[in-house]
């Protein structure tokens, strides 16, 4: 019995032992990099920065799961354009993007929430690599200063895009009250932060940008950021912050750069299908063919369909059909497929006009695939002609006009002088929208310009309207959403109820 | 003188005449019962009846033979001349020395001191399916079984004493099969499922055991001669659609024209109305739910060889189960096969073999085409003039339906199929090294392998048209168990101490590859085939279990039982430092019918008092997710790239749960048996995904963090109401009542999915339902309200307002998924050889969120997707005064965004199953050369009592993408069966 029980102890004893010298078992994911070892290997740094480029146009897991409507480009182009009034509703729709057409946003809305949230992920990447560059000397050969830079744009890129949509115009109140967003300047900052103000945001958007154009290389491939789109970005953000000299200044820098040139009319109409290839993009987001999202999810498919590509439910609207509609040679109209009826007419959707909008399609000849122009050439003469508009210098804001039209179908149709009855100003903004609409610009421009918004068409922007209570031959009238004022509370969105109930600093709109 | 007296008494005993009697003994079904002791009362006289239930015993007539056997009550019966005795023992109410598989090691059940329920083969005889949770629904309190889904092939989901988990993941208890953690079965297959429900019993478990653990064991030989069993079960399913229907073309036709009601007038504009929608729309009925939903037939057939020959048994079987879906092509069909041999070595060594194969082909569906299925209109005719599906896009004219799209046709050219094979290997030895002390080593060796297949065809509208779609998924898991424990067993006196010690080593390999892609001919739906948008993915996993397991039971006299076990696992799921922790628990009963005092009370059958106290854990949170990772999933532009994934905690460590039961169970008259048991689990250090700002770039990090506590009672009733000599009434009742209470959460933390969310917060319960509070319509305008709640600065309210503004409308705590009490209630009709059985199933107290209320039931925002026939009180508003359930479809802004209007009172009743069987008797089945012949006939899903106005009040459990639990979306509706069942034994 003794022997047993000593027996029985040893094995005990064994069993015990073995248990404890369980230090052979960490499991390593094998398609994921620990943060630690991202330094350690010769491509780690460059990785990242792809993967923060790949943000742009990926669709990654959020609540939970994976909504093929949530990716950056998408959220960052229909919550802009669908707020403006260059595209019109033709559909109800339980999609949050309907919510951008009624002004009638919350806090939890599905769209504004991933936007917000990719922004700042895509910040953590940037903040991920500059800080292993800027921590370790062995990170001081030029192709490492080159992901420094483009880093830094990045990160510049996306607080200056979050400052679009959640925070009011620079010329709404006082820019050092108004609340900007939150700057994340380091990956492993403490979670709760107040949001900085709106003159300090920009700021930091600047300072960033700057760093950001004297570390990377000039402009070579469309897809990555460079020297100058850091100056191209640098002059849009001036000419929000109406600092028109600066804007100015930059856009020069681009422009004698050397590095672009525009489309021309012949040209033109293939540009967006072609916008990686092309000499006029600065910085594109590539798309690629296992990138397309089809139907659920890509860009065209709410502005075009060719009967079974997409949903087709969002149109041109007759606002800005009818700005182009003064010269009927302008290449832009291209860029809007009608629909017809057997019969010849145009035909309706739930009692809209059904005008496709092909801006996003047909990179590869598919309807649903482009790469996105996130900065191009003919913008950076836009925001130049802009600031000498506002400085008062008719004719240089002249001579950018024109070479826009020149380009565009319109060399027999140029602007020598301000027709009666509009201001310099409203002649470069007509221009910029004819050029710029459906690409995030339109809505913008007209409130940093305090301009209503008017949207006097019938369309689903209208609450509550039927297909029964479109009168096609009367234009609406007494409805709310009509005319927008530009400084609307809703023209801004709401903070994520999610980042308001995690991080208490953080004051709502 | 001692030779004098043996005289006599041999010459008395042989004075009278003592003959051969013979006899045979049956149980209450008719089946024979080898292995009853025959023993002429008050002697040592005796016999055994062999493998046919005879016996042959020398007594004289008066003589009283006393027949005694487990599980069955004694019975004395009279030699009466020359007659064979035919003897029919009744079950005992309380099978005292019934063994139970307690997994490691197998107690009598008198020795239990812990809660656990058994289910036997012939308690899940009632339902035919291959789902054992399907099985057990309402026959085991405290254990809530889930079917949220219909689909063939599916399994339930079960919960057990309530939620003590918040992390996404499994949920499901732990199931063990022959003893060994893991395994595949069939449940033809079983022959015992044990439940083991506090930490008692779980204690050996502990470290994985926080849900409750389900021990299925699998037939072995009884006794001699080969025995062969054939089964089979054929029958017909139809979709039960519950409350739900969708309305047909007139109904639509009179709803839709509530958008033409002018709203100063308040009367409907009839000729606009018709000038946009003719009348002979009216007469075009077509019926998508029948077209799409159709009877299927299920089928089971099972045929299984045992035998015993001296030191070799076995068991071998072999079941095909077929299940056609009531929704278009789909289906599920198993195949599944099992060896189980033991062989006694020699006098000191058992080996053990067992295998099971088990292959499956699983027909499925896209959620899309179920979707249209319920919302496309009764004004569009889905078939051409030849039967065929149509082809539908948005060019198609004279199609009324919202998005262009026919369900049918895309079935017609899609297909989404998995292929699933399993083999499981078990390998047991035994040794008995000496009187006291012995060996035994379990290993399992698992192997299984799944492929999904999804294909659109080129030919089918919408996204894929012209291009096609393939993807294809590949999975594949090796698994390998092995326990290796010395066991030691000492009995002095009236003290027994038994126990074990040992260790055991899990490990698990898991890898799955995955390739996409489009551009695909005609006609060819295999991945060489496509030619773009090829994308491929694949990556691989393991996990360590190193654990130190170890018992001990002491026991005196049978009356006082102790139970004390002690484990330390490790994990590679969590970081080094943490990776340890340790199990202990206890169990204490008192057996007082035991005792010498309860000897003269011979009514009480049992009569025992237990306790428990232990502590279980749940280590199956996934892989690595302590590190802080950046995933390489993607590219840019062809380039490798790395996107933030995780983010790093090195505190992570094991939730574990502190359980208490106290029990109580006794039975009496042979006729009641009655249990009740009261719990208290509290799970400490819950893991959770604790919400971080987003502005961060994460959403959650893997934290420990608060704590829920689940308390509760349990009773079970079990009573045999009438017994007479050809007649038995028996009832089951159960009942359980479970409360769930969170605490130590620091920061309130929501889940939200498609807009519904769920708040976790000290306090309240798990699953509860956070949403706007819908007030109904003003009579005034016909206008929604909600509930506006004003708070002041401190956050403390101020005063509650109606609102028809839902931008407003505040977000409150509306409703729970959870049942305040749930059970079952069976019963049992036996008149000689026919019997009749009825299981119901109830539920009270849980909420469910009915999603799909707000696309059919949309007030006339989607005036192209059809409704659902209305409820009898519901009411829409048509001019100022009414008083309306439903609001006027021209001034229902938002009226079906998320709101408590779509929060509905899950509670139900329900016929589970219906069963007439018959066995025919002894007697007839000898002359056709037969050993049982049973004929029955079953009935499941017979009819529900609910005020839920949906599909089926069973909702989903589980957190999981695109799921929430108590959120009633479109499913694949549950069905009700009706099966004719055949055995034959030989």
């Amino acid at each position: 019995m003794m022997k047993g029980i000593k027996i029985y102890l040893v094995v005990m004893i064994v069993a015990l032992l073995a248990v404890q010298s369980c230090t052979k078992m960490d499991v390593f994911p094998s398609d994921q990099i620990t943060t630690g070892s991202i330094p350690e290997t010769a491509d780690g740094i460059l990785n990242v920065t792809n993967g923060n480029y790949s943000m742009f146009k990926d669709v990654l897991e959020f609540n939970g799961f994976k909504d093929d409507n949530n990716c950056y480009v998408r959220q960052y182009f229909q919550m802009s354009d669908f707020a403006s009034n260059d595209i019109v509703c033709g559909q109800k729709t339980e999609d949050p993007l309907y919510y951008s057409f009624t002004y009638t946003h919350s806090p939890d809305q599905a769209n504004a929430r991933y936007f917000w949230y990719i922004s700042y992920k895509i910040i953590n990447g940037a903040n991920t690599v500059i800080e292993i560059i800027n921590g370790d000397d062995k990170f001081n050969d030029d192709v490492s200063k080159d992901l420094l830079g483009q880093n830094y744009f990045l990160r510049a890129n996306c607080h200056f895009n979050l400052l679009r949509f959640y925070s009011k115009s620079y010329n709404d109140g006082d820019p050092n009250s108004n609340l900007g967003v939150i700057l994340r300047e380091s990956a492993s900052e403490e979670g709760e932060k107040a949001r900085a103000t709106l003159e300090e945001t920009y700021n930091f958007v600047i300072s960033d940008l700057k760093i950001a154009a004297n570390l990377m290389k000039s402009h070579s491939l469309n897809e990555y950021a460079s020297k100058e789109a850091a100056w191209a970005l640098l002059s849009r953000v001036y000419l929000y912050k109406e600092e028109y000299n600066l804007s100015i200044a930059y856009a020069d820098s681009v422009i004698n750069s050397g590095k672009f040139t525009l489309e021309t009319a012949a040209s033109f109409p293939s540009y967006f299908a072609n916008s990686l290839n092309s000499n006029e993009s600065i910085w594109s987001i590539a798309f690629t063919s296992s990138d397309n999202r089809g139907k659920f999810g890509s860009i065209a498919s709410m502005l075009y369909s060719d009967g079974n590509s997409g949903w087709g439910e969002e149109f041109a609207s007759d606002s800005y059909r009818e700005l182009l509609s003064e010269n009927m040679n302008d290449v832009r109209w291209s860029f809007i497929d009608t629909l017809y009826n057997d019969d010849g007419n145009v035909q309706t959707k739930n009692g809209i006009k059904v005008f496709y909008i092909t801006k996003f399609s047909f990179q590869d000849g598919d309807p649903n695939l482009s790469s996105p122009s996130m900065l191009r050439y003919s913008e950076v003469y836009l925001n130049r002609g802009e600031s000498y508009a506002h400085l008062n210098n008719e004719t240089s804001a002249l001579d950018d006009v024109n070479t826009i039209r020149e380009n565009r179908g319109l060399e027999n149709d140029l602007v020598n002088s301000v027709p009666s009855g509009k201001t310099i100003v409203d002649v470069v903004l007509e221009e910029r929208r004819r050029e710029l609409a459906f690409e995030s610009s339109t809505v913008f421009d007209n409130r940093r310009n305090k301009i209503d918004l008017e949207r006097k068409y019938w369309g689903y922007h209208i609450k509550g309207l039927t297909p029964a209570g479109v009168d096609q031959n009367n234009p609406p009238s007494g409805y709310d959403e009509l005319v927008i004022p530009w400084n609307d509370s809703r023209g801004v969105y709401y903070i994520p109820v999610d980042e308001i109930i995690a991080n208490p600093l953080c004051i709502q709109n | 003188m001692k030779k004098i007296l043996f005289l006599i008494v041999a010459v008395f005993s042989v004075s009278f005449v003592n003959a051969q009697v013979s006899g045979f003994v049956f149980d209450e079904e008719s089946n024979v019962l080898p292995g009853v002791t025959v023993v002429i009362k008050s002697t040592n006289t005796g016999t055994v009846t062999d493998v046919d239930g005879a016996f042959t015993i020398q007594a004289k007539d008066g003589d009283i033979l006393e027949l005694s056997f487990i599980g069955f009550q004694k019975q004395d019966i009279t030699v009466k001349g020359g007659k064979t005795l035919n003897v029919y023992l009744k079950q005992d109410i309380v099978n005292m020395d019934e063994v139970v598989v307690m997994g490691y090691s197998d107690k009598k059940k008198t020795e239990i001191s812990s809660s656990v329920a058994v289910v036997d083969a012939e308690q899940l005889k009632d339902v035919t399916s291959d789902d054992l949770g399907t099985m057990i629904q309402g026959k085991v309190s405290g254990v809530q079984v889930v079917n949220s889904t219909g689909q063939p092939g599916s399994s339930s989901q079960i919960r057990i004493r309530g939620i003590s988990t918040i992390k996404p993941g499994n949920e499901e208890p732990l199931y063990v099969v022959d003893g060994i953690i893991g395994g595949t079965f069939d449940p033809n297959d079983i022959e015992t499922v044990t439940i083991l429900k506090d930490a008692g019993a779980t204690g050996m478990y502990g470290a994985r055991a926080n849900k409750g653990v389900i021990i299925v064991t699998t037939k072995k030989a009884k006794e001699g001669k080969p025995l062969v069993t054939f089964k089979t079960s054929v029958g017909m399913r139809m979709a039960d659609q519950g409350h739900l229907t969708m309305m047909n073309s007139q109904d639509f036709y009179n709803t839709t024209q509530e958008l033409y009601r002018d709203p100063e007038t308040h009367e409907i504009d009839k000729i606009k109305f018709y000038q946009d929608f003719p009348q002979s729309l009216q007469q075009r009925d077509f019926n998508w739910i029948e077209e799409s939903f159709k009877p299927g037939m299920v089928q089971n057939y099972h045929l299984s060889v045992s035998g015993k020959k001296n030191d070799f048994s076995y068991y071998v079987s072999g079941t095909y189960y077929d299940e056609e879906g009531t929704f278009t092509n789909t289906g599920y069909k198993k195949l599944n096969l099992r060896a189980n041999t033991d062989y006694k070595i020699s006098k000191r060594v058992t080996l053990r073999n067992n295998i099971n194969i088990r292959n499956s082909y699983t027909k499925s569906y896209d959620y899309m085409d179920m979707y249209y299925t319920y919302l496309n209109l009764p004004w569009d005719n889905a078939f051409d003039s030849t039967g065929h599906a149509r082809y539908i896009d948005s060019k198609t004219p004279d199609w009324w339906s919202r998005d262009n799209i026919n369900p049918l046709h895309t079935i017609d050219n899609s297909d989404h199929n998995y292929n699933d094979f399993s083999l499981d290997y078990d390998l047991v030895l035994d040794v008995k090294i000496l009187d006291w002390l012995s060996f035994t080593s379990s290993n399992r060796m698992s192997f299984s392998t799944g492929k999904s297949h999804d294909f659109v065809s080129p030919l089918a509208a919408g996204t894929f048209h012209d291009k096609g779609y393939i993807y294809e998924n590949q999975t594949n898991w090796k698994g390998f168990v092995s326990t290796n424990l010395f066991k030691f067993n000492f009995e002095k006196g009236k003290h027994n101490i038994n126990g074990l010690a040992g260790f055991e080593v899990n490990n698990g390999y898991f890898n799955f590859m995955s390739v996409e892609g489009k551009g695909l001919p005609e006609g060819f739906d295999v991945p060489s085939v496509a030619s773009n948008e090829l994308q491929i993915a694949g990556s691989n996993t393991k996990d360590y279990f190193r654990s130190f397991i170890s018992q001990v039971n002491y026991n005196y006299n049978r009356t006082y039982f102790l139970t004390a076990s002690y484990r330390i696992d490790a994990t590679s799921n969590f970081p080094p430092d943490s990776r340890i922790a340790h199990f202990p628990s206890i169990a204490a009963s008192w057996l007082m019918s035991n005792m010498d005092f309860m000897n003269n009370m011979n009514w009480w059958n049992i009569m025992k008092i237990r306790a428990s106290y232990g502590v279980t854990g749940d280590p199956d949170i996934g892989a690595s997710r302590y590190m802080g990772l950046f995933s390489l999933n993607t590219q840019y532009n062809g380039n490798p790239a790395a996107v933030p994934y995780q983010l790093q905690n090195y505190n992570l460590t094991w939730e574990k749960t502190n359980e208490l039961n106290l029990g109580f169970d006794f039975g009496f008259f042979n006729r009641f048996n009655f249990t009740v048991d009261v719990y208290k689990n509290v799970t400490k250090n819950l893991i959770v995904l604790a919400s971080q700002p987003l502005s961060q770039g994460f959403e959650y990090r893997w934290e420990n963090a608060g704590e829920v506590a689940n308390t509760g009672i349990e009773f079970a009733l079990d009573a045999i109401a009438v017994q007479t000599k050809s007649f038995e009434w028996r009832v089951g009742l159960s009942f359980a009542k479970n409360k769930n209470i969170l605490s130590g959460i620091d920061k309130p933390f929501y889940t939200t999915v498609g807009g519904v969310s769920q708040i976790y917060r000290n306090d309240a319960e798990i699953y509860t339902f956070v949403l706007p509070k819908w007030l109904g319509v003003d009579p005034e305008t016909g206008a929604p309200i909600w509930e506006k709640i004003n708070k002041d600065e401190q956050g403390n309210i101020i005063s509650r307002e109606e609102t028809s503004n839902y931008a407003e409308a505040t977000p409150q705590e509306v409703g729970n998924a959870l049942p305040d009490f749930i059970g079952g209630i069976n019963t049992t009709l036996r008149y000689k050889n026919l019997e009749l059985f009825a299981n119901f199933v109830y539920q009270y107290g849980n909420d469910i969120y009915n999603s799909t209320r707000r696309y059919m039931d949309h007030d006339g925002h989607e005036p192209y997707y059809n409704y659902m026939e209305p409820a009898d009180d519901w009411v829409r508003w048509k001019k100022p005064g009414d008083q309306a359930t439903h609001p006027s479809m021209l001034n229902a802004e938002l009226s079906r965004e998320n709101s408590s209007r779509f929060l509905e009172d899950g509670s139900f009743f329900r016929l589970n199953s219906v069963s007439l069987a018959y066995t025919f008797p002894q007697q007839m089945v000898k002359r056709i050369k037969l050993r049982g012949l049973k004929l029955s006939v079953n009935a499941n899903n017979v009819f529900t009592i609910t005020n839920f106005w949906g599909q089926d009040p069973e909702v989903n459990l589980q957190q999981a993408d695109w799921s929430m639990p108590g959120v009633s979306d479109f499913k694949y509706p549950i069905n009700k069966q009706i099966v004719f069942n055949l055995e034959i034994k030989l």
